[in-house]
């Protein structure tokens, strides 16, 4: 199985834009040009968000012919079991963190 | 493969133990104090502490700044019982609906040491609410079906 980062997950729904663009693809897939109308982007603007959302695999494309079409990707965030793991690994990774800083800050109150 | 038969889920919970060279006041301390948290909880991102008003019933809002965009986390503060217990609600901005209760408690160990038992709990009905909207019912038949189809070949 592939794995994809958990930051370039969360960095990819950070944005409103982004999360519309999953929101859509939800209802059905959709080509860049559909996508860019709907959000009011430029192609080259709607291709940098769907990149980033490409690249966490949140969305997939395909290009047929001159369209590129996207759907969501491998990667399904609504699945309970994966935000659950996911979340175990972004507080062992805080936890960690904590236990750097306190080794840094050892003897101060 | 008929429908995926989405009933009201169990409780789902995880629970995570660490122990700290630390002693429970100072980790208590790193844990509530603003100034602190900064220093850690943004797992190496600069993090905005924007709200962090520790007392039942008190908001806490913090925004960390990834590589790829800023995102927000916060919640409620449920109970606090300063140095051994904290319970808060945790939401995060892009899976809005999705809220977990977080209860931190810790424990003071031999050698100026500190044990944190972590235990998270999904367990909404906002949770639940989220995925019957978000087409969850729809999403499962369809992985449903691919894995009948893998299964077959």
């Amino acid at each position: 199985m592939v794995q994809y980062s958990l930051d370039a997950a969360f960095g990819a729904l950070s944005d409103a834009t982004r999360r519309g663009i999953l929101e859509r693809l939800g209802g059905g897939d959709a080509s860049i040009t559909e996508l860019a109308e709907r959000f009011g982007m430029t192609l080259t603007g709607l291709k940098k968000h769907v990149a980033i959302l490409e690249e966490a695999g949140l969305v997939a494309t395909e290009k047929v012919g001159r369209v590129r079409t996207c759907r969501l990707g491998p990667r399904r965030l609504d699945d309970e079991a994966t935000w659950i793991e996911q979340y175990r690994l972004m507080l062992e990774a805080r936890l960690d963190r904590l236990g750097d800083y306190l080794a840094r800050t050892k003897g101060k109150p | 493969m008929s429908k995926s038969n989405l009933t009201t889920p169990a409780e789902k919970q995880i629970r995570v133990e660490r122990i700290f060279d630390a002693p429970r006041e100072r980790v208590w301390k790193a844990m509530t104090d603003s100034k602190q948290l900064a220093q850690w909880w943004g797992r190496g991102h600069k993090l905005d502490v924007e709200s962090n008003d520790v007392r039942p019933g008190g908001k806490w809002r913090f925004v960390e700044h990834g590589p790829d965009g800023k995102f927000g986390f916060s919640g409620t503060f449920k109970e606090v019982k300063a140095p051994e217990k904290l319970t808060l609600t945790f939401g995060f901005d892009g899976m809005p609906g999705k809220e977990s209760i977080n209860e931190l408690r810790l424990e003071e160990l031999s050698g100026g040491r500190t044990r944190m038992v972590a235990t998270i709990t999904f367990e909404s009905r906002q949770d639940r609410d989220g995925m019957l909207k978000s087409g969850m019912q729809e999403g499962m038949d369809q992985s449903y079906a691919a894995l009948d189809k893998l299964l077959a070949a």
